[in-house]
C-alpha cells in the first residue's frame, strides 16, 4: 500500500507457551480510522503494546512512515509519532490536568522547549477536548470520562502521526459515548490517523473506514465494516466466544 | 498566585541578606557561625538529595557515597597541594562521574528496588574506602593540613546552598522538572508520552551527586578529617533522607527547613544522650509519613489554608 | 578437603540466612511491602535473648518461646496501627515508614544497652563437634537445623491449615481472596505478625553465633534482601534456594578476595540479579519451564 503510515509485518508475541499475537500483518492508511476488533483475549491490546513499544515483539517488524520502529523504547516511538491511550486510564494523578497535557506537548513528536509554545499547544488541546475549565484540577479528581478524555488530550498533545485508542468508549454512558465518537472524528479531521480497539460494534461500524479482526492472535479478516461484520468467520468467532462465556 | 510567589521570592531574598550579614552580627561567636555553616551545608545536601528523591521520587538510602567521594577527593588533592577551589570542582565532578557509573544499572530498578540497591551502593563504597588503604588511609582516615577561615567556609556553604536552591527552583519550573514529576507519578505513562525516563532520572542523579560532591569537599575542609565511618557511614545516608522528609519532600524550602531542624535537634542531643537524636528522628519520620507526608511544608500549607478560610469567613462581618 | 570444608560451612550458613529471610518474604508476599525494619527485629531478638540470659539465666535456646509470641503481637499491632495506614500509598511511603521503625528500634537499643558489643557465652555456644576431621561448632548446626525445621513448619502451615491457605490466597490475589470470603485485613495483620516473629526468632538464633551491637542486622539485612530477590520475593522455598546460592557465592568468592570484602559479594549479587533477572531465580525457572 503506497499510503501506508504504519506497517507491521509478521508481528508475533509469545508468553512462555502461549502465543498472544501470531504472525499479524497490519497496514494503516493515512487519514483513516482503522478498527481492531475481536473477542476477549484475541491479542488486540497486546498488538497495541507491541506497536507502542511497551512490549518487544518475539518476531516481526514495525515501520512508521518507512522508518523501522521494532525494538525501540516507548518514548522513542512516541517521539517518532505513535501515541496511544491506556485501556485502564493512567493519569499522572497528583499533577494538574494542564501539567498532564504539558508532558505530552513538551516531550512528544515535536517537543517544545519554550514555556509559551507548550502553553499554546496545551490551551489548544484542552479547549478542543473540552477540559479547559478543569485545567488546574488534579488529574485524579476528574470523573472516569474526564480521565479518558485526558488520556486522549495528552496523546494529542504529543502531535502524533498515528493515534492508538484502546477501548476509549468502555465505561462511558450513551451521552458520553456520542460525544467521544464525535471527538474521534474531529481528531481524524485534524489529520491524525487513528487505530482503535473497540468492543462497541455499533460505534466501530459508524466510525471506521476499515476493520481488522483478530481471533486467538491471528488476523482472520480485514476490509470494509459492513463486509467484515457480516463475514461468517467473524460471526462464528463472536458467537463462539459468547457460547464459551 | 503571582503575588504569593513574589512574596516568597522577597522572603528568600530577605533571608539571604540576613545570612550574608550574619557573620558581622555574630562577631567572634564561633559556635554560632559553626551551626549556621552546618545548616547551610546540610541544606545544600538535603536540597540536592531532594532533586532525585523528591522531584523524581527515587528515594536513595546511599547518598553518603557521593559525600564521601567528594570529601576524600578534597582530602587527597589538598595533601598534594591543589588549591581549594579546584579541589571543590574536582570533588563535584568525580562524584558526578561515579553517579553515572552506578545510575545506569541502578535505574533499571523501580521504586523500592532502586532504594534497596542504594543501601548496597552506600555500603559498598564504605567498604572500598575502608579497604583501599593506599589511597584512603583505611579505617584511620585522612587528615587535612590547613583549613580556610570559618568565614570563608561559611560563605562557601552559603553559596553552595543558594546554588542548590536556585537549581531546584529552575528544575521545578522547567521542562526537566516536568519530566521528573511525570516519572515520580507514573514512569510507564511518562514513557508513553515521550519522556526518556531513564535519562531524566540519570540527569537528576548526576546533578544531585555533583552538588553533594562539592558539599563533601566543604565537609572535609571544615572537619579537617575524613574517615569511612564519618562520611561514608550509614548514618550520613540516613541524614540525607531525614532532612527533606522533615521539611517537606519535593518542595523547594522543605529541605532547607529540614536541615535547620535536623541540625538543631542534633546539637540539642549531642551533649546529652548519644543516639537519642536518631531515635527522635525515627519517631518524627514515622509521624510524618503516617500523618503528613509533606512534612513541615504540608503543615504550613494546612495552616495557611485554615487562616485564609477564617479570614474569608470574617470578611463579610468586617465589610 | 578445603572444598568439602567450604561446602559444609556454606550449607550451614545457608540455614542461618534462610532463617532470617523467611519473614521478609512472607511480608512481601502478602502485603507487597519491603520490611526495612527487619534488621531492627533481628537485632532486638538477639538482645532480648542476651538480656534474658544475663539477667534471668534463661537458656538462650529457650528464649524463642517468649520472643516468638511477643514479636507476633508487636508485629500484629504495628500492622494495625501504622502499616495499614500507608498500604494504599506509593510503595516508597511504606518503605520510609518501616525505615523509621528500624531507626527507632536501633536507637532505642543504643539508649538502653549502649553501643558496646555483646555476646552470649555459655558451654553450648562454645561447644563443637569433629566430623571426619572437620571441626564444626554446635551452635551452627543448631541454627541450621532450626532454619530447616522452620522451612518445613512454614510450608506445612501455609499448605495444610485454613489460615495458611488464606495467607497464600491473599498473597496471590488480594481482591479474589476477599471475594472468596477471606477476611483479608485480618490475614494481613497476622501475616505481618508472623513475619516479625520470624525476624525475632532468627535474631535469637543469630545471638548464639555472632556478637552484636544495636547496628547488628544491617549487613545481614542486605543479604536478606539479596536472598529474597534471588528467590523471587514471595516464595518460601525460593528463600531456601536463594540462601544457598548466596552462601555458596560468599564461601567460594571469599577465596578470591579479602575477607573484609565478603559483604560486597551479596551487594554485587543483589545488583546483578536485580538487573539481569528481575523476577529472581524462581521467576526465571518458571518462565523457562513455560
Amino acid at each position: 500500500m503506497p499510503d501506508s503510515v504504519l506497517r507491521g509485518r509478521g508481528l508475533t508475541k509469545r508468553f512462555g507457551g502461549l502465543t498472544a499475537v501470531s504472525d499479524v500483518d497490519i497496514d494503516v492508511v493515512r487519514g483513516e480510522i482503522l478498527g481492531l476488533i475481536g473477542p476477549n483475549g484475541a491479542g488486540k491490546s497486546t498488538l497495541f503494546r507491541l506497536i507502542s513499544g511497551v512490549m518487544k515483539p518475539s518476531a516481526g517488524t514495525i515501520e512508521l512512515l518507512g522508518k523501522p520502529m521494532t525494538g525501540k523504547s516507548p518514548n522513542a516511538i512516541c517521539v517518532a509519532g505513535i501515541a496511544f491511550t491506556h485501556q485502564i486510564v493512567r493519569p499522572l494523578r497528583e499533577l494538574s490536568v494542564r501539567e498532564n497535557v504539558s508532558v505530552g506537548a513538551a516531550f512528544g513528536r515535536s517537543p517544545r522547549a519554550s514555556h509559551a509554545e507548550v502553553h499554546r499547544i496545551v490551551d489548544d488541546v484542552l479547549r478542543f477536548i473540552g477540559l479547559a475549565d478543569r485545567a488546574d484540577a488534579e488529574a485524579r479528581s476528574l470523573t472516569l470520562s474526564g480521565q479518558k478524555r485526558l488520556e486522549i488530550a495528552r496523546a494529542l498533545a504529543t502531535d502524533p502521526a498515528v493515534l492508538l485508542l484502546d477501548e476509549v468508549l468502555a465505561g462511558l454512558n450513551p451521552t458520553e459515548t456520542d460525544r467521544t465518537l464525535e471527538l474521534i472524528r474531529e481528531v481524524r479531521d485534524r489529520g491524525v490517523t487513528i487505530v482503535m480497539v473497540e468492543h462497541n460494534l455499533r460505534a466501530v461500524r459508524s466510525l471506521c473506514s476499515r476493520i481488522v479482526v483478530l481471533v486467538e492472535g491471528h488476523k482472520i479478516v480485514e476490509g470494509a465494516p459492513d463486509a467484515v461484520l457480516s463475514d461468517q468467520r467473524v460471526v462464528d468467532a463472536y458467537l463462539g466466544s459468547a457460547a464459551h462465556a | 498566585m503571582k503575588l504569593l510567589s513574589d512574596r516568597r521570592a522577597l522572603g528568600a531574598i530577605a533571608l539571604l541578606v540576613v545570612a550574608l550579614l550574619a557573620p558581622l552580627g555574630l562577631g567572634g561567636w564561633e559556635y554560632g557561625l559553626d551551626v549556621l555553616f552546618l545548616i547551610f551545608l546540610y541544606g545544600a545536601m538535603a536540597s540536592s538529595w531532594n532533586l532525585l528523591g523528591g522531584f523524581a521520587g527515587q528515594v536513595s538510602f546511599g547518598h553518603a557515597a557521593f559525600l564521601g567521594i567528594g570529601a576524600y577527593t578534597t582530602a587527597i588533592l589538598s595533601a598534594r597541594g591543589v588549591p581549594l577551589p579546584f579541589a571543590v570542582v574536582a570533588s563535584a565532578l568525580l562524584a558526578g562521574v561515579f553517579s553515572l557509573l552506578i545510575g545506569v544499572p541502578a535505574f533499571r530498578l523501580r521504586g523500592p528496588y532502586f532504594s534497596i540497591a542504594t543501601i548496597g551502593i552506600g555500603e559498598a563504597t564504605r567498604l572500598i574506602a575502608l579497604n583501599w588503604t593506599g589511597l584512603t588511609g583505611g579505617a584511620s582516615g585522612l587528615t587535612l593540613a590547613e583549613a580556610p577561615t570559618i568565614h570563608v567556609q561559611y560563605y562557601a556553604a552559603l553559596a553552595l546552598c543558594v546554588v542548590a536552591v536556585l537549581f531546584s527552583v529552575w528544575t521545578k519550573w522547567s521542562r526537566f522538572g516536568l519530566a521528573l514529576a511525570a516519572v515520580r507519578q507514573d514512569p510507564d505513562a511518562a514513557e508513553t508520552l515521550g519522556v526518556h525516563t531513564t535519562l531524566a532520572k540519570i540527569n537528576a542523579l548526576f546533578a544531585s551527586a555533583c552538588l553533594i560532591g562539592a558539599a563533601g569537599s566543604l565537609y572535609a575542609v571544615h572537619y579537617l578529617f575524613v574517615s569511612p565511618d564519618s562520611v561514608f557511614g550509614f548514618s550520613t545516608s540516613i541524614a540525607f533522607v531525614i532532612m527533606p522528609i522533615i521539611g517537606g519532600i519535593g518542595t523547594i524550602a522543605g529541605p532547607i527547613v529540614g536541615a535547620a531542624v535536623y541540625t538543631f535537634i542534633r546539637e540539642q542531643f549531642a551533649a546529652t544522650l548519644a543516639n537519642a537524636d536518631l531515635l527522635a528522628f525515627g519517631l518524627l519520620l514515622i509521624a510524618i509519613v503516617v500523618f503528613e507526608p509533606r512534612g513541615i511544608a504540608g503543615i504550613a500549607k494546612r495552616a495557611q489554608r485554615a487562616i485564609s478560610k477564617r479570614t474569608e469567613k470574617a470578611a463579610p462581618d468586617a465589610g | 578437603m578445603v572444598f568439602a570444608e567450604t561446602l559444609v560451612s556454606a550449607l550451614l550458613v545457608a540455614g542461618l540466612y534462610a532463617a532470617m529471610s523467611y519473614g521478609l518474604a512472607l511480608i512481601y508476599g502478602v502485603l507487597k511491602i519491603i520490611n526495612l525494619a527487619n534488621a531492627g527485629f533481628l537485632m532486638l531478638g538477639a538482645y532480648i535473648t542476651w538480656w534474658l540470659f544475663t539477667t534471668y539465666h534463661l537458656d538462650p535456646r529457650l528464649a524463642p518461646l517468649l520472643i516468638v509470641p511477643a514479636f507476633f503481637f508487636i508485629g500484629w499491632g504495628l500492622e494495625r496501627t501504622l502499616v495499614r495506614r500507608v498500604l494504599g500509598s506509593e510503595p516508597i511511603i511504606s518503605l520510609l515508614l518501616l525505615f523509621g521503625v528500624w531507626l527507632v528500634l536501633q536507637n532505642l537499643a543504643y539508649v538502653i544497652w549502649t553501643g558496646d558489643t555483646r555476646s552470649i557465652e555459655n558451654a553450648f555456644v562454645e561447644s563443637s563437634v569433629t566430623v571426619g576431621g572437620l571441626q564444626v561448632a554446635w551452635p551452627r548446626i543448631y541454627v541450621f537445623v532450626a532454619g530447616a525445621l522452620t522451612l518445613v513448619a512454614l510450608q506445612l502451615f501455609l499448605t495444610r491449615t485454613y489460615l495458611g491457605r488464606a495467607i497464600r490466597a491473599t498473597a496471590q490475589d488480594r481482591d479474589a481472596a476477599r471475594l472468596a470470603g477471606i477476611d483479608v485485613d485480618r490475614v494481613m495483620g497476622i501475616a505481618f505478625g508472623i513475619g516479625i516473629a520470624l525476624g525475632g526468632f532468627a535474631g535469637s538464633l543469630l545471638s548464639l553465633i555472632f556478637s552484636f551491637t544495636p547496628d547488628f542486622g544491617r549487613a545481614l539485612s542486605l543479604k536478606s534482601f539479596c536472598i529474597v530477590v534471588l528467590g523471587g520475593l514471595d516464595s518460601i522455598v525460593g528463600v531456601a534456594f536463594g540462601s544457598l546460592a548466596l552462601a555458596l557465592a560468599e564461601a567460594f568468592g571469599v577465596r578470591f578476595m579479602a575477607a573484609s570484602l565478603q559483604n560486597l559479594i551479596s551487594f554485587v549479587l543483589l545488583v546483578v540479579v536485580l538487573v539481569v533477572l528481575p523476577k529472581g531465580i524462581a521467576g526465571a525457572i518458571r518462565s523457562v519451564r513455560r
